[in-house]
């Protein structure tokens, strides 16, 4: 059977697919962002051994790591509905795609922690730091830096994995092109056209996170 | 040729020739299987997953219903008694990628049949109607269709409720949903004001739910029918033929005796004999 690829189609569906891209984008970079700070405070209190809240975040990162992430939407969106505590399908994705880029966070950052050199912790004692400065002062600055390419690696899993939420009813962009899709039949052209949208966003984050990182490393540069 | 042997002879020779004859016959009802099909050696049949009386699942996992039984006959009279298809779960949104993918050879999924549709597969004869339908909670303060404007509706993806509002009531919020189920449950937990999809399955939900009550107005008449990907005509003619022997065996009263309530059965009755179609 003939298949004609039809690119009219696809730039007739381009209102669409630009509403659908922009929530995309909205929901990845807010739920990236808060990924990156539940890391931070999870590392923090991993490797600090703060008593109980240590053993949670353990906890935390495990579960997550071990149930799929399509499960964890549908608990987020319907199951808390039923516990009388509904979210709309944009905080319900919020939520989700932050607890789970945050696990995935937590254990980036304590590697960029554990790669710290042992001299620094000594001389951060000497000098009396308490855990707080040590962590704002020394661990963060040394320890991110050692971490980004993680970082950005989980970003990446968070923006792909806010595919996910057209089951929760979230009018993202594969949303958008399933719901074509269902209409118009047209499932080559609309796959290939989010493919290419995705493809293009994942190459912009990184670009982005690669200058970052040129401009973290400013300081340790000898030319 | 001696006397003794000539009379058994002759009378065996006839016993075959009407049983030969009473054969051809009975393969003169039906015609040729297709040999893409006869080489598989089964077909391969999408249903829905999750809407009772016609496609769902029972509490093994295992598809049944009334279109699940229709695939069933349809490999019967194919490939002898006793044998099955192979029944595949669709959904709206994906039945005709599935189809066309050749993912499946049949769909049997209570599927409309439109002009757009019929563009992109082969329907056969119409075997049911349906209208459309709103389901809101039982304590809602929407009585008709026109108490919906402005608010939010859920939908199924690719249902053709979907056009229809887009055309009759624009200003309607659209929250689009993969299945019956989810649709029913988001309703349920309040995130719109109404489920609009299929009276058949929605008579179903609302008699099994007290919560949920059918709003009176219905829209949108409309025929059922099965769909073969385009230009198999061969296949699209057996299973046609398969149609109407299963009309004039009267098999559909015995199934929707099998998968409705009592209370229901008078009405989804209705809706698949085609003369009580009412005329739109």
């Amino acid at each position: 059977m003939e298949y004609h690829f039809s690119f009219p189609y696809i730039w007739g569906a381009g209102p669409d697919l630009m509403s659908g891209l922009w929530m995309t984008i909205r929901i990845s970079l807010v739920s990236i962002a808060i990924s990156v700070v539940v890391g931070v405070v999870g590392a923090s209190i991993r490797v600090f051994q703060i008593p109980v809240l240590s053993q949670l975040t353990s906890f935390y990162v495990n579960f997550v790591r071990s149930t799929p992430l399509l499960v964890q939407m549908f608990f987020i969106f319907y199951g808390l509905a039923s516990l009388g505590m509904p979210l709309s399908a944009y905080w319900s994705g919020v939520l989700s795609l932050s607890l789970w880029g945050g696990a995935y966070n937590t254990e980036n950052v304590r590697g960029g922690f554990l790669a710290i050199p042992h001299g620094l912790r000594e001389a951060s004692s000497a000098m009396a730091f308490n855990k707080f400065q040590f962590l704002i002062l020394i661990a963060l600055p040394v320890g991110m830096r050692v971490s980004i390419p993680a970082i950005l690696n989980t970003s990446v899993s968070v923006l792909k994995n806010s595919a996910y939420l057209q089951a929760i009813g979230l009018a993202e962009l594969t949303y958008v092109a399933m719901d074509r899709v269902a209409m118009d039949f047209r499932t080559l052209e609309m796959f290939a056209a989010i493919g290419v949208l995705y493809l293009g966003l994942v190459l912009l984050l990184s670009f982005a996170v690669r200058r970052l990182e040129y401009v973290l490393q400013r300081p340790y540069r000898t030319s | 040729m001696t006397k003794r042997r000539f009379f058994p002879t002759l009378s065996c020779l006839a016993v075959a020739g009407i049983c030969l004859a009473a054969t051809a016959a009975h393969s003169a009802d039906m015609p040729q299987l297709p040999q893409a099909i006869k080489d598989k050696g089964a077909i391969v049949v999408g249903t829905k997953c999750d809407y009772p009386p016609e496609g769902y699942l029972d509490t093994s996992g295992k598809a049944i219903g009334i279109e699940v039984n229709m695939a069933h006959k349809i490999a019967e009279y194919a490939f002898g008694p006793g044998t099955k298809a192979k029944i595949e779960c669709v959904t709206t949104a994906n039945r005709v990628p599935s189809l066309i993918g050749g993912k499946i050879d049949l769909i049997i999924a209570t599927m409309g049949v439109n002009k757009k549709r019929a563009e992109v597969v082969d329907f056969t004869e119409a075997y049911a109607w349906s209208a459309s339908s709103v389901l809101v909670m039982e304590d809602s303060p929407i009585k008709a269709l026109d108490d919906l404007k402005g608010k939010k509706v859920i939908f199924v993806k690719g249902a053709w409720q979907i056009p229809w509002f887009e055309k009759n009531y624009p200003d309607i919020e659209h929250m689009r949903l993969n299945t019956v189920s989810e649709a029913l449950q988001a309703l349920m937990q309040g995130r719109a004001v109404g489920y609009a999809h299929d009276l058949p399955v929605q008579l179903g939900l609302a008699a099994k739910n007290d919560k949920i009550r059918l709003l009176d107005q219905q829209y949108k008449i409309g025929i059922r029918a099965a769909a073969v990907r385009p230009g198999e005509k061969e296949w699209l003619a057996y299973v046609n033929a398969c149609l109407d022997k299963m009309k004039a065996e009267g098999v559909f009263p015995v199934w929707i005796k099998e998968f409705v309530d009592p209370a229901q059965q008078a009405e989804k009755l209705l809706f698949w004999d085609m003369s009580k179609k009412p005329a739109s």
